[in-house]
């Protein structure tokens, strides 16, 4: 009965695959929807590639994954994944049916799937990787996520124990995860930005996890990413197997070392996510027999994408398209210590609300209050202009960040934003905007640029 | 003025510690104490003016409960005496006389409230919290706004010392009205996040009554109550959905 069922539940996704192409609908989940809805165990019937790398954690999936597949592709191999849909169980099972014939025959190799940490009872009794990066274990939505130990938990109880488990180490919390699991550290012994104290909000790693003392940290890189040492009881971060060293930001380039032979590869990006998660991909490829001179002649060949960040140049000004996940405080907090932290006088946009909430229920703020808005309390910001659904909830949040209030500016709709700036000469304008607000931070966009041509005429 | 804030390096969850930072805003003067984990509290051997825990994980609820058992009847007493606590979230279930996952006893909780918490291992339950805080028999109620985003709730048979009434959103649990606890001055409740950030009339009360501080004004009053006027709004409106 379950054969039958799985089938037809295979052949109704493959006729959805069909129907979604001609309708030109690529990269949705609704193939792995119909499968699951008539097939609940349906990740367990289909065949699955012989080898399959899982990454999941908080932050960096996407980018790890894409940065991944594009280096396989570089070398001439292309592994199923679920780039183009999502890392929930209906985006795995979509990935796993294209990856099938219509009578169910795998048609790969391999396969590299983003996984949804939370969604990880719903995958991991029926995919089961042969190697699972775990990037970090942060702070996420607090309505679906709680918070990391509770993800740590869920990983924990659910990762097959046949997993080799390849874990920043330098996250005490992901580095915990599933304890009698083989693993692998990677982590980065020293960078000139490391402090010995976290200055943020969020900070989940504060006391040892073994004796509860208080935990001395020697490097901090943000929140609870760095290394630690107890006191108390000689707890520690773990040793790392592919430890980053000498990062370079002006050449672009960091130190990986393995097994006592050191190689250097090229940075993608200069913000310490980014340098993360080149590290990750270095120590993933090494794990999988990759030659050192190899990896790096792949990483020459890939760019990270720049739908979270871009930049272009309108009329003397600088306009910087920010993504600022929104509901997640932690991603918010590295957006605004990145950008606070870049040169030059600048007027930010804040519209990350969370728009799908405006038409169910209402945004829970909270996160505004994990987040350190006091990142942007600083001289060179000379206007935040907030703006949307929860722009009184920012204004607030500003105000106990220490702004006063010539420095901010509301705005009840977003497109009307561009009008309250002021536009100081050679300024860079920022738009943040969140994973809801996309097309719309396009649109505000368009709008900075119409504004600085008018006011360039007026002149 | 003295706050003792008990345990901030694990009860720091969802923002609850800006219910600190801002009456650190509205009352300067006031000295706050944080209180670690093997750091003996400051109410053993003086009385706060108030004393606070927020929102933590599970682990950090039974760490807050083995850091307190051995005090608990001091805090009977600061409770009987009139010593003003504020306590949000799932600290509420700290003290609990148990914490139960699923059918299962995880913890005795520190036995102050009777009250048995109820918690699913694998299941949120989320919700924002529109209710009235009614400071007494000649005053106007006062609209309280928040959220709430839960593993459980908590279950007793005598049960009557509610916090705020519920007018819409989840009280201490789906079958009652009643939101939180209050005794005396000892004021939990299940919302989490800075309650007292988003409610400035609550706010306002609480300075003056529970801390007996009658000449402090709220911080930045006026973004905080325009704030809170859309919010109230937004939250009495039928059309606003209220779970996730």
């Amino acid at each position: 009965m379950s054969k039958l069922r799985f089938t037809v539940a295979l052949w109704a996704a493959k006729l959805s695959v069909v129907a979604l192409k001609i309708t030109k609908h690529n990269g949705t989940n609704f193939p792995g929807v119909v499968a699951l809805k008539i097939c609940p165990d349906f990740l367990r019937h289909i065949q699955k590639p012989r080898h399959i790398i899982g990454v999941t954690g908080t932050n960096g999936k996407t980018t790890v994954c894409n940065l991944a597949i594009d280096m396989f592709r570089a070398d001439g191999k292309i592994v199923l994944n679920n780039n183009l849909g999502s890392n929930i169980d209906s985006g795995i099972s979509t990935a796993l049916i294209n990856g099938v014939n219509i009578w169910g025959k795998c048609r790969y190799d391999s396969a590299l799937l983003e996984i949804d940490e939370r969604s990880a009872p719903l995958i991991f009794p029926y995919v089961k990787p042969e190697i699972l990066l775990i990037n970090n274990l942060t702070r996420d939505s607090i309505m679906r996520n709680g918070h990391p130990q509770y993800i740590a938990r869920i990983l924990t109880e659910e990762i097959p124990k046949e997993t080799k488990l390849l874990i920043n180490g330098d996250d005490l919390i992901a580095s915990g995860i599933a304890p009698s699991n083989s693993r692998k550290y990677f982590g980065i012994e020293s960078m000139d930005t490391d402090i010995n104290e976290c200055i943020n909000l969020i900070n989940d790693m504060q006391i040892c996890p073994k004796c509860a003392g208080r935990l001395r940290y020697s490097h901090v890189r943000y929140h609870h990413i760095g290394k630690a040492l107890c006191p108390e009881c000689g707890f520690s971060s773990p040793e790392c197997d592919y430890v980053g060293k000498n990062v370079n930001t002006e050449s672009m380039t960091m130190e990986i070392s393995d097994s006592g032979v050191s190689c250097t590869y090229r940075l993608l990006n200069d913000s310490i996510f980014n340098i993360y998660n080149v590290l990750a991909v270095v120590s993933l490829f090494r794990e999988l027999g990759y030659r050192r001179e190899k990896i790096c002649a792949l990483l020459e060949k890939v760019e990270i994408v720049k739908s979270r960040f871009s930049e272009q140049e309108a009329g003397g000004y600088k306009i910087v398209r920010q993504m600022s996940k929104d509901k997640n405080a932690l991603g918010a907090s590295r957006a605004f210590d990145y950008v606070s932290g870049r040169p030059g006088t600048k007027e930010l946009i804040l519209m990350m609300n969370c728009l799908g909430d405006t038409k169910h229920w209402s945004e829970n703020i909270c996160w505004l209050y994990d987040a350190d808005f006091e990142f942007l309390n600083k001289e060179d910001i000379k206007n935040i202009i907030v703006t949307g659904p929860r722009a009184k909830d920012y204004y607030l949040r500003l105000k106990l960040a220490g702004l006063p209030d010539e420095k901010l500016t509301f705005v009840e709709k977003e497109l009307e934003a561009p009008s309250s700036l002021r536009l100081y000469p050679g300024e860079s304008i920022y738009v943040f905007y969140g994973t809801d607000s996309i097309a719309l931070g396009s649109r505000v966009v368009e709008n900075i640029k119409k504004v600085i041509t008018e006011r360039g005429d007026r002149q | 003025m003295k706050i003792e804030v008990l345990f901030p390096e694990i009860c720091n969850l969802y923002g609850d510690l800006f219910n600190i930072k801002y009456l650190k805003d509205c009352l300067p003067e006031a000295e706050i104490v944080n209180t670690g984990l093997k750091e003996q509290p400051l109410f053993l051997t003086e009385k706060p003016d108030l004393i606070y825990m927020g929102t933590t994980t599970e682990q950090g609820q039974i760490m807050a409960i083995e850091a307190l058992s051995k005090y608990k009847e001091r805090i009977h007493r600061c409770i009987e005496d009139g010593v003003s606590f504020l306590i949000t979230g799932n600290a509420l279930e700290v003290f609990c006389k148990d914490i139960y996952e699923e059918d299962e006893k995880v913890a005795d909780g520190l036995g102050i409230l009777d009250l048995t918490a109820r918690r699913k291992a694998r299941k949120r339950f989320n919700s924002l919290y529109l209710g009235e805080f009614k400071a007494g028999e000649k005053e106007s109620p006062i609209k309280i706004v928040g959220f709430k985003s839960v593993f459980g709730y908590a279950y007793g048979e005598n049960y009557n010392n509610e916090l705020f009434e519920t007018e819409r959103g989840d009280g201490l649990n789906p079958g009652v009205k009643g939101e939180g606890i209050r005794i005396n001055n000892f004021f939990a409740t299940y919302i989490i996040g800075p309650l007292l950030v988003l409610n400035p009339p609550f706010t306002r009360w609480f300075i003056k009554e529970a801390l007996m501080c009658n000449s402090a004004e709220i911080a930045f009053s006026e973004a905080a109550e325009n704030a809170y006027e859309d919010r109230v709004k937004e939250y009495s409106d039928p059309n606003t959905g209220f779970y996730y």
